[in-house]
């Protein structure tokens, strides 16, 4: 739920980026810093091992501009997508407003990211969300690799509702920043609804 | 016939007249252990003109049943993945036509599973998949989840019947650009195949061979949309390990001391495991151990060891 700060004017929006283990949650945040003006952002707090797995989350706060003379900030947030990290990616979900779902291309991810899925739903159920009604999207990552599974596979497998999907490489930033504008559009529409 | 005691190991000789497909309970004479020996079961090979068809999409199973059917064979449809492992177990078609993303339990995993049961090994597979011009997605069939072969949407009409030729055998590989022919229609008839080798199976000594209840049926199909997460989600977690460990997992399996090397991952693991699936469930089988001794299996295999 977004929170709205009415003596700064600011509304603040976290949007959680959801996947299997080292499908590419952090490289989207890294490569959404890289290109964003110093102005817009604030600190990339990583806390991740050298082996590129993320211990707790990542965090990214960024300005998208103004509604009705409130400044609009999005909080990005990634999860450890290990399955061990069950309670972490609980605990980060909470007062979520936008899901990315990054699903990692590779046939032989297929399964984690059906898990990974399931996964989510639950955790959002927990907390009284149904992934339908929830501003989302799905990005199909790794497309640059030869070993992928084929957009129809994965739309069916992964994308039942038939949500916008994107397809990404995300350290080349191809499909990143089209991924994060469809869900922060749907959120800024959801606020827009109730306020 | 002869058996081998699995704990003495001496050989032991059983009259085949007193074997029932039940099995007969006997000591062994020299180190009283109760050996239970089974009549081997007859091996019945799949009907050579029988193929299921299974297709979420009812206008793909049409598509292709009406192509089979018009070259006399006899077709069996099915629309998921639960109904086709039944059917496929009771039917024992010796073709299977799976969508790889069935639903309920994905076409690719019945697939797995025909090909890991005794009795439904024998059954050939071909996986439709919806892939269209993109070579680079291209894999070959075996490493693709031990199917014969795999067919895009597409090419249903020119290339499945050669398919099927060549995965009867009576067509090689590389003639399946030619003009297809006429499939050879055998006679429905079940093969009779030499018995295999009797099982034995150890009980426990105490057991009166009286008290033993019957045991059940050897056919048993387990297809439950719960077992198959659980098995899912045996594989994923065993699978996250060797994402992050991946060098030392290898070394591991290598030095063949995986179970010491991860004792706490495999801990890690187990808990992870048993908060997410039920008793019922867990009581069906240690999944869980099942995927890690499968992937070892697979990777030495990889591996080369």
């Amino acid at each position: 739920m977004s929170f709205i700060n009415y003596s700064s004017r600011e509304i603040n929006c976290k949007i959680v980026y959801y996947g299997p283990g080292l499908c590419g949650k952090t490289t989207n945040l890294q490569f959404i810093y890289k290109k964003t003006n110093p102005e817009q952002k604030g600190k990339l707090i990583s806390l991740a091992t050298e082996t590129e797995r993320t211990l707790f989350f990542d965090f990214l706060p960024l300005a998208l501009g103004d509604i009705r003379g409130f400044k609009v900030r999005f909080h990005l947030y990634t999860v450890p997508g290990q399955v061990f990290y069950a309670a972490s990616r609980k605990l980060i979900l909470k007062g979520v407003d936008g899901v990315i779902f990054v699903a990692d291309s590779q046939i032989e991810r297929m399964e984690a990211n059906m898990e990974s899925l399931e996964d989510l739903k639950i955790n959002l159920a927990e907390q009284g969300y149904a992934i339908e009604k929830l501003p989302y999207a799905v990005q199909y990552n790794k497309r640059d690799l030869s070993n992928v599974a084929p957009l129809e596979e994965m739309n069916k497998l992964l994308n039942a509702n038939g949500v916008q999907w994107f397809e990404a490489v995300a350290p080349t930033g191809t499909g990143v920043f089209e991924t994060l504008k469809s869900v922060a559009k749907q959120v800024l529409l959801e606020l827009k609804k109730h306020y | 016939m002869v058996v081998g005691c699995p704990k003495c190991k001496i050989k032991l000789k059983v009259a085949d007249e007193k074997l029932t497909p039940e099995g007969i309970r006997f000591k062994c004479p020299k180190c009283s252990t109760v050996l239970l020996v089974k009549k081997p079961a007859v091996q019945i090979k799949p009907l050579e003109n029988k193929i299921i068809v299974a297709h979420e999409n009812p206008a793909i199973v049409e598509r292709v049943n009406k192509l089979l059917t018009q070259k006399g064979y006899s077709v069996i449809v099915s629309y998921d993945g639960i109904d086709t492992m039944i059917k496929a177990v009771k039917e024992l078609p010796f073709l299977a036509i799976l969508d790889v993303a069935l639903p309920k339990i994905y076409g690719f995993e019945v697939c797995k599973r025909l090909k890991e049961r005794a009795e439904t090994k024998e059954i050939k597979v071909i996986l439709i998949s919806s892939i269209y011009d993109k070579t680079r997605y291209r894999r070959e069939p075996t490493s693709f989840h031990g199917a014969d072969d795999y067919i895009e949407e597409h090419e249903i009409e020119h290339l499945l019947m050669d398919k099927i030729d060549v995965v009867r055998g009576v067509k090689p590989k590389e003639e399946i650009a030619e003009k297809p022919k006429e499939p050879v229609v055998e006679k429905p008839q079940p093969k009779v195949e030499m018995p295999a080798p009797p099982k034995v199976e150890a009980v426990l000594k105490a057991a009166a061979p009286q008290a033993v209840p019957p045991l059940k049926p050897e056919i048993k199909v387990e297809a439950d949309e719960a077992v198959e997460k659980a098995r899912r989600l045996a594989r994923t977690i065993i699978a996250d390990i060797y994402l992050y460990s991946s060098s030392k997992m290898e070394e591991a399996i290598k030095n063949n001391n995986f179970y010491t090397v991860f004792a706490s991952e495999v801990k890690e693991g187990t808990k992870l495991y048993d908060g997410r699936i039920s008793p019922e469930v867990r009581s069906k089988g240690n999944f869980f151990r099942e995927a890690i001794d499968n992937f070892i299996e697979n990777k030495k295999k990889v591996l080369k060891i």
